[in-house]
């Protein structure tokens, strides 16, 4: 049983579209030796398929360093973009922090 | 029926205004915001796809949103003038046209000589008629 401070925490925020792939994929991409982390989406407002790439290449990575992983949505529209793309199930999401926080704290 | 029309130069960072004007020209239709929300998504993956594939690195041109809305049906054309460009960019266009494909009731892709043109239809079902115009 870990406790939540050993979660680290990537927060992106705004409208994450085609003007943004670059930083995107930067910040979800770059290398981490945490051993769980949360990727905090509550603040996005928008989403176009450019973080679909960027939620694969976050996904592979975590896999090869062995990290756990929860991506935290609140915007309706991003969800629905996920399940239009028939990905829903392809990414630990969960709409509320602590049920992320538990899946990321849980053995 | 009311129609919008924008025109941009084709660039990542003219999508967000185009995106808000179909909101905007939404709204005076009696939509409701989830439908809004489906339509501005599948209208965003259509001009994300316009500017990443229309153009090469050196090579800008405009993009172009058309909206036509009767009592019952929408039409959403996103237009370019350039040639498909294969991009090797890490991308999730691939999924931006099977999203483009799950909302809209038709899409139609047009690859002309001048340009390719996404046309999608939406049914509406709205609350009254609408009275406005939009040009």
């Amino acid at each position: 049983m870990m406790d939540q401070s050993s979660v680290q925490i990537i927060a992106l925020a705004g409208e994450l579209d085609v003007s943004r792939g670059d930083e995107v994929m930067e910040r979800l991409s770059a290398p981490t030796t945490a051993k769980s982390i949360l990727l905090d989406l509550s603040e996005v407002t928008y989403a176009d398929s450019t973080v679909i790439a960027a939620l694969f290449a976050f996904r592979e990575q975590a896999e090869r360093e062995r990290q756990r992983i929860a991506v935290l949505i609140e915007s309706p529209q991003l969800v629905r973009l996920l399940q239009y793309a028939g990905l829903q199930e392809a990414f630990p999401i969960f709409l509320e922090r602590s049920e992320a926080l538990s899946h990321l704290v849980s053995t | 029926m009311s129609e919008l029309r924008v025109s941009r130069k084709a660039n990542g960072e003219n999508v967000r205004p185009i995106r808000q004007a179909l909101r905007a020209f939404l709204h005076t239709l009696d939509v409701d915001d989830t439908k809004i929300d489906d339509i501005v998504t599948a209208a965003g993956e259509a001009l994300a796809n316009a500017i990443e594939h229309a153009y090469g690195p050196t090579q800008r041109g405009e993009v172009e949103l058309h909206a036509r809305a009767g009592p019952l049906r929408l039409t959403v054309d996103v237009s370019d003038t350039g040639r498909f460009v294969e991009r090797s960019r890490r991308s999730g266009r691939g999924y931006g046209l099977r999203i483009v494909d799950a909302i809209a009731d038709e899409v139609e892709i047009d690859h002309g000589s001048h340009g390719t043109r996404i046309r999608m239809g939406f049914a509406l079902s709205r609350q009254s008629p609408s009275l406005h115009a939009v040009e």
